[in-house]
């Protein structure tokens, strides 16, 4: 067989493969404050000031512990995220809340810097020279206002800046949280299930075909032949070494195997082995007798 | 002599006969049932024992609290039962299967199986009626699936669609595959005639094994870019039957279709007939599932002998005609289906072998109801 006959599959391989490993490169800044207002969220020691919130947005936990923060691209690692705190481990479509008081050693969740209208943030990989995403907050965004990123595709893996500063919500996922689950949706679009019932019967007959179809066309590249029919008067009985037996084997194995499993031609055996003692001149002292002179 | 009799009058609240109710005694008894079935009537052994002794488990009565229920966090039963809760298990059987499955018979007759995508009517069938019967849409699903007859990908879907009726779906599938000899035969003679019964199929071609080392390369190509979602189910499953004819990996496969498969199986079987405890299992819904189940089984049976006889319809060549006598095998509870086509077959004709052609579609149901799985998943889950 040719090389070139795989070529369908490697592509078919190689099409699968920029599917996305979970770490550090699926967190992104999904929200960001500058100012606070009055009314803002507090951080642990009762002040209000501005804070990014990170969002993973794989489906596996990441760790964000020695990961960097800043608001200066000439100096990607102003800020570090400790190590070694468990509560950097961010749950899958998690986020986590970094206040901007201007002094990291405040505590893991706190940034060495403050924010301000203007200014952009980058969330740096702990390598700290790889920028893994960033966001730039508006000039004019007013105080109690923040700027948060949104999903704009099905997958929810790609994320875009809201295109105006809105109300805060730290700490929790953006966009709609009551959107409705797959299933309610069929529920209210396909009430009486028909489309469902259609669309997957169509899409399973359409898989099996395929297979069928493509294995055949498989079949013949890699056999290279189009009839692959036993022809008339080939051997049927004796199986040639790499090939199957043929038909009638098959029914005498099945013939053999429904005798067998519907108990029609074994007697009850007694499951009781008799062995006879035959003499050998290990345990018969007869032959070890000396033979005395005739 | 105060202090004696409090002891013993508070060691029997902790006792069953003190916390003993008729639900828990009825399920005990379909337990005890349930093993009366396997044992005297070999109705799937392997399967109605581990849960027939599974549901006297799971409904002795207890005093809750004590942290061994299988719905108490942390213990023994919890943390086995997680393998079904969480669908670790229904993957890992199909890698058996799928090391013990040989698709030669699906090679050698690549049309058979449109037969098994036929069969999978059932599930959306069951969806219908499930849909009609009030259920909301995940929870049709999962009921739907049990016209797959496949009790790992019935656990599996149910697991992710409708957890709190995963029991009922489980128990109602299982069983459902143990009486297929029963449901399918009258229906395979009342939808056949007699000169159909008759029909000899050809001789399949002999499959060598270069073919059977690519079918699982290419099936799984095919299947899993279609359906991402079937991906734990159709993955396992081909990687078993790569294992197995690879001809390089002997041990391994023994290991997939021999101890592992034995050990998941036990488990799966235990954790299930224990999750049906009384309060959680004797419901109308689980009524209803039983009866949606059964109806399933019967849409999928029909639906692969009359395609069958669809497919004679188009078929000039009459040496090339296929029995319909095989389309109830499109139900992929491998291997009853096909034994029951070969069992019927010959009660017609006693020369006619029908086993080898009606495992095509039975293997190919089993691929049919993973792909279908996944279908309901991706639209459902």
């Amino acid at each position: 067989m040719k090389a070139k006959h795989f070529l369908p599959l490697i592509l078919l391989a190689a099409w699968s493969l920029p599917a996305r490993s979970q770490n550090v490169r699926d967190l992104i800044i999904s929200e960001v404050l500058a100012e606070p207002d009055s009314c803002g969220i507090v951080d642990g020691y009762g002040r209000r000031c501005g804070w990014i919130e990170l969002f993973n947005t794989s489906q596996g936990t990441v760790n964000f512990g020695g990961c960097y923060l800043t608001d200066d691209r000439t100096d990607l690692r102003k800020s570090i995220i400790p190590k070694g705190d468990l509560r950097t481990k961010l749950g899958p479509r998690q986020t986590a809340l970094i206040f901007a008081g201007g002094n990291g050693a405040d505590g893991t969740f706190y940034a060495g810097f403050t924010l301000s209208p203007g200014e952009t943030v980058y969330l740096v990989s702990n390598d700290g020279r790889t920028v893994i995403d960033s966001l730039q907050i508006p000039a004019g965004m007013p105080k109690g206002m923040s700027l948060g990123k949104e999903a704009h595709d099905l997958r929810q893996r790609e994320f875009v800046p809201n295109d105006a500063p809105g109300t805060p919500t730290p700490g929790s996922p953006n966009g709609r949280q009551d959107a409705e689950s797959k299933a309610q949706v069929m529920a209210v679009k396909d009430p009486h299930g028909l489309i469902l019932a259609l669309v997957s019967v169509s899409v399973v007959f359409s898989a099996l075909a395929i297979l069928w179809a493509l294995f055949i066309l498989l079949f013949r590249i890699v056999e290279g032949r189009k009839d692959s029919r036993p022809a008339p008067g080939e051997a049927a009985v004796a199986p040639t070494p790499g090939k199957e037996a043929d038909g009638d084997v098959y029914a005498a194995i099945a013939a053999a195997l429904d005798l067998y499993l519907s108990d029609t031609v074994h007697d009850a055996e007694p499951f009781v082995i008799t062995l006879r003692p035959k003499a050998s001149s290990w345990n018969d002292k007869r032959q070890n007798f000396r033979k005395l002179p005739k | 002599m105060d202090q004696i009799f409090q002891s013993l009058a508070q060691f029997w609240e902790y006792t069953g006969f003190a916390n003993a109710a008729w639900q828990n005694i009825a399920m005990i008894a379909i337990g005890i049932v349930f093993i009366t079935l396997a044992i005297v009537k070999e109705w799937e052994p392997m399967l109605l024992v581990p849960i027939g002794f599974g549901m006297i488990i799971g409904n002795i009565p207890m005093f809750p609290g004590l942290n061994i229920s299988v719905y108490e966090d942390g213990s023994v039963l919890n943390i086995l039962y997680q393998g079904v809760r969480q669908g670790w298990y229904p993957p890992l059987i199909f890698l058996g299967i799928g090391a013990m499955t040989d698709f030669s018979a699906l090679i050698s007759q690549p049309r058979l199986i449109l037969i098994g995508a036929a069969a999978q009517m059932g599930i959306f069938g069951a969806y219908l009626l499930a849909l009609a019967f009030g259920f909301a849409p995940n929870e049709a699903g999962a009921i739907g699936i049990i016209g797959g007859a496949d009790g790992p990908t019935a656990i599996f879907l149910s697991s992710k669609l409708a957890p709190d009726l995963m029991g009922a779906i489980a128990v109602s599938a299982y069983s459902y595959m143990a009486l297929v000899p029963v449901i399918q035969k009258p229906l395979m003679r009342m939808l056949t005639t007699e000169k159909e019964r008759l029909i000899r199929m050809p001789k399949p071609r002999a499959v060598s094994q270069r073919e059977k080392i690519i079918f699982p390369i290419v099936g799984f190509l095919i299947t899993a870019f279609i359906v991402p979602s079937g991906l734990p189910l159709l993955g396992m499953l081909f990687f078993g039957n790569l294992l197995k004819e690879s001809g390089v990996t002997r041990r391994l496969a023994e290991t997939a279709r021999g101890p592992l498969i034995d050990v998941v199986t036990t488990l799966i079987g235990l954790t299930v007939g224990a999750s049906t405890q009384a309060d959680k299992f004797l419901t109308g819904k689980s009524l209803l599932i039983f009866g949606l189940g059964l109806l399933s089984f019967v849409i999928a049976t029909c639906s692969g002998v009359l395609f069958v006889k669809l497919m004679n319809l188009f078929i000039r060549n009459p040496e090339r005609k296929i029995n319909p006598l095989i389309g109830n095998a499109g139900v992929s509870a491998v291997p009853d289906s096909a034994r029951v086509s070969e069992v019927a077959g010959r009660e017609y004709d006693p020369d006619n072998h029908l086993l080898m052609h009606a495992m095509g579609p039975n293997v190919a149901g089993v691929i049919g109801s993973a792909v279908a799985a996944g279908i309901l998943l991706s639209f459902l889950g």
